[in-house]
């Protein structure tokens, strides 16, 4: 009887623990969408321009730059061609840019691209979500991501030159050896 | 230290017993001075489980939650936080700010510096913090073991009761009757038993004493709403499960369908309407101010059924639900609850109907469908094709003069036609088309088709443009939406069992609350009477079946005279 009584005492107070701990730490930690510095990106399935799906998992394991942009906004439209130089310069030595493209018809994204000349894949984000599962608060918005997959740096704004992309990279590149 | 807790019946009591557990005899030490006064009944005298002689580390956290004093300063103490919650508005009722920042702007605008002090305390997030929540799971701690700790024992007690109970037991309870009496002591016992059947109580005898009792199931009154209160909490805390609970909104202009975030739900607008009251119903003091009469959303509600998470093709919607949301009448279906929240007045073009024109003689050769969302890429006109080169939804110039479109929002749509067909060149002409019908959208397209005129890619043989633009003063071949309406999309998994819990509860309290638990005692010792009764509450009742029961059997008293505690003052 009493070793029974034990065992229930020291049952009910695990459970307590248990579920106790759990919702406290359920208020403790709660997750902020904002990402920072060391944070892995939300994974995305997304249609590219090309017409095929492009996921998070395709480009994992080497830098990458991820840039949310619209036709919309005009920083985003200034530093395009930047960031084709870039990616053309950087790119046999396995650096990745992919633009993914705040929610617009896919008719106006492509007349853009096209003007450009941007040969970097672009994805089609839909209704926000990859938008909002990025916790975009401005545009445009630039995550390096480092080839084990965490957030180097978040560029908020536009970067307007190709040095200022450049010293990014070259952090980034640095930082895959 | 060693406690002899063995009453002089022979029964061997746990440490902590107050009144023999078999005989009823007084053993708390405080009770033992004045031999007069009223027993303390609580929990009939038995020991609370963990109450030992030495209690190690776990017994004493179990003997924390175990103290009733404990609970009702945790419930005082989470009273006093759940208050602090009430003074300013609470962040998740903020519906369009997100970050930390934007709540603490909010709360330094709203309410100055105490707005800033109580966002840094992180009473803007009373509910949600972690120290609520921690008082909320010590409250239910407090719950279990206090119950464990009583509702054992006593059911034990209860199941096992003596019929020959110690006579100071009995002389000291609440209502008390003692005489003597003389005569056939069994056959006096029969009667006054089946006098007290009639009152329907459980009768036991045994060799000249009877112990009489009714409604015992009223004692676990208190537990059973116990048992509902854990459920209600537990389902309170496993709101914190992500996919058990959601609140967010939803904005849908007429003719939208968009998928409700983190489901695999559609939901549409087809029509809104707010309708005012007119002047004649309103009251003297509203007159000329603009009271609602209605707001309505007829929506409908879609499920995906295919192609859901494949961004290449379009989701295969089927319809499951059509519902016209006002307030107080949500569109409800499997526990998704779409309620209306507000709603803007906000014109926005759908799709027009445009005409494709021979712009010398103004003959039509064809009209089609052109949508100001996704606009297909290919249309038939007649015997010509035309071809989407370009689409701005809202149409401006950038730095360099390239065209752009400002925004995402169809407002200033601009499209660019190639349009191929018989008596013109292979490669086509190309034309830019505003269906906004604002002079300056008319200004830019004449504009633009002039320079592409110069330049050679048209000859200006044609014109795109809506034939009778307007009809009896409403805008004709244009499908546009008025308003956009702002659903609260909701989702309570945990619903149900608050409600079972909160079903629980009442049953209990009703238990507890509606019944008393009355037992009666009586011993005979040689030719002395002694009666004792008790009832967990109204005495009173109690002592009237005891005088009725006395009076049927022969013994007349009234019942104020059985008052125990009265006779003391």
């Amino acid at each position: 009887m009493g070793r029974y009584r034990k065992a229930m005492q020291y049952i009910i107070l695990a459970v307590v623990l248990l579920v106790g701990g759990y919702a406290i730490g359920n208020s403790l930690f709660t997750t902020s969408v904002v990402l920072n510095k060391g944070d892995k990106p939300p994974a995305f399935r997304l249609a590219g321009l090309d017409d095929k799906v492009h996921e998070w998992k395709d480009y994992e394991g080497k830098p990458l730059i991820l840039n949310f942009w619209g036709t919309f906004c005009p920083p985003c439209r200034n530093e395009m061609p930047a960031l084709q130089k870039q990616y053309e310069k950087w790119n046999g030595q396995g650096l990745q840019l992919v633009g993914i493209n705040l929610s617009e018809d896919s008719l106006t994204v492509e007349s853009f691209i096209r003007q450009v000349g941007v040969s970097f894949p672009i994805l089609l984000d839909m209704d926000k979500k990859t938008e909002k599962a990025y916790g975009l608060k401005q545009y445009p918005t630039t995550f390096f991501i480092t080839a084990k997959g965490t957030i180097q740096e978040v560029v908020i704004g536009g970067l307007l030159t190709e040095e200022e992309i450049e010293t990014r990279v070259e952090r980034l590149m640095k930082s895959n050896s | 230290m060693f406690q002899n807790t063995k009453c002089e019946c022979g029964h061997q009591n746990p440490v902590g017993t107050v009144l023999c557990e078999s005989c009823g005899k007084p053993l708390d030490e405080d009770l033992l001075i004045d031999e007069n006064t009223p027993l303390e009944m609580r929990y009939d005298g038995v020991a609370r489980r963990s109450q030992k002689a030495n209690p190690h580390f776990i017994d004493r956290i179990w003997n924390f939650f175990s103290s009733v004093k404990i609970a009702v300063y945790l419930i005082f103490i989470t009273l006093l936080g759940a208050s602090l919650g009430t003074i300013f508005q609470q962040e998740s009722t903020l519906i369009n700010l997100t970050e930390r920042s934007e709540f603490a702007a909010y709360y330094k605008e709203e309410h100055g510096t105490a707005g800033v002090i109580y966002h840094a305390l992180g009473l803007s997030r009373t509910y949600e913090s972690w120290w609520f929540v921690a008082l909320l799971v010590m409250i239910g701690t407090s719950l279990v073991v206090c119950s464990l700790d009583r509702v054992l024992p006593l059911y034990r007690a209860l199941a096992r009761q003596q019929i020959r109970k110690h006579l100071q037991f009995i002389t000291r309870q609440q209502v008390v009757y003692t005489g003597t009496f003389e005569g056939d002591r069994e056959a006096w016992l029969a009667e006054f038993g089946k006098q007290l059947k009639r009152k329907r109580y459980r009768v036991w005898q045994e060799d000249g004493a009877l112990l009489a009792e009714k409604n015992r199931f009223s004692r676990w009154g208190p537990y059973i709403n116990h048992i509902g209160l854990i459920i209600f909490l537990l389902a309170v805390l496993g709101r914190g499960i992500p996919s058990w609970h959601m609140d967010q909104y939803l904005s849908l202009y007429e003719g939208e369908t968009r998928q409700i975030p983190g489901t695999n739900y559609y939901a549409k607008n087809d029509d809104f309407t707010v309708d005012y009251y007119s002047e004649s119903e309103l009251a003297s003091n509203q007159k000329g101010t603009k009271v609602v009469k209605l707001y309505e959303t007829k929506a409908r509600l879609y499920e995906c059924t295919a192609d859901c998470d494949d961004p290449i093709k379009e989701p295969v919607l089927t319809e499951v639900m059509q519902h016209d949301i006002h307030v107080n009448s949500a569109l409800s279906y499997d526990g998704l609850k779409l309620y209306q929240n507000s709603f803007q007045e906000k014109v926005r073009f759908i799709s027009v109907h445009p005409s494709l024109l021979n712009a010398s003689t103004g003959e039509s050769l064809g009209s089609f469908d052109l949508l100001m969302d996704n606009p297909s890429e290919s249309y038939e006109v007649g015997s010509y094709q035309l071809k989407l080169n370009d689409y701005y939804p809202d149409f401006s110039l950038d730095e360099q003069k390239r065209p752009m479109t400002k925004t995402r929002e169809p407002n200033n749509p601009a499209f660019v036609f190639r349009v191929t067909g018989p008596e013109i060149r292979p490669e086509g002409e190309v034309y830019i088309y505003f269906p906004m019908p604002s002079e300056k959208s008319k200004y830019y397209e004449q504009l633009f088709n002039e320079s592409f005129k110069q330049r050679g890619d048209n000859t200006g043989k044609f014109a795109i443009k809506v034939e009778n633009p307007i009809v009896d003063g409403k805008m004709n071949n244009i499908k546009y939406s008025e308003y956009t309406t702002y659903l609260n999309i909701r989702m309570d998994k945990a619903m149900p069992y608050i409600w079972v819990g909160a079903a629980i509860s009442m049953i209990g309290l009703i238990m507890g609350f509606y019944w008393q638990h009355r037992r009666i005692w009586l011993r005979f010792d040689d030719d002395k009477l002694s009666l004792g009764g008790h009832t967990n509450k109204n005495s009173f009742g109690l002592r009237a079946d005891v005088a009725w029961a006395l009076g049927r059997a022969g013994i007349e008293v009234t019942p104020k005279s059985l008052d125990n505690r009265r006779n003391l003052r």
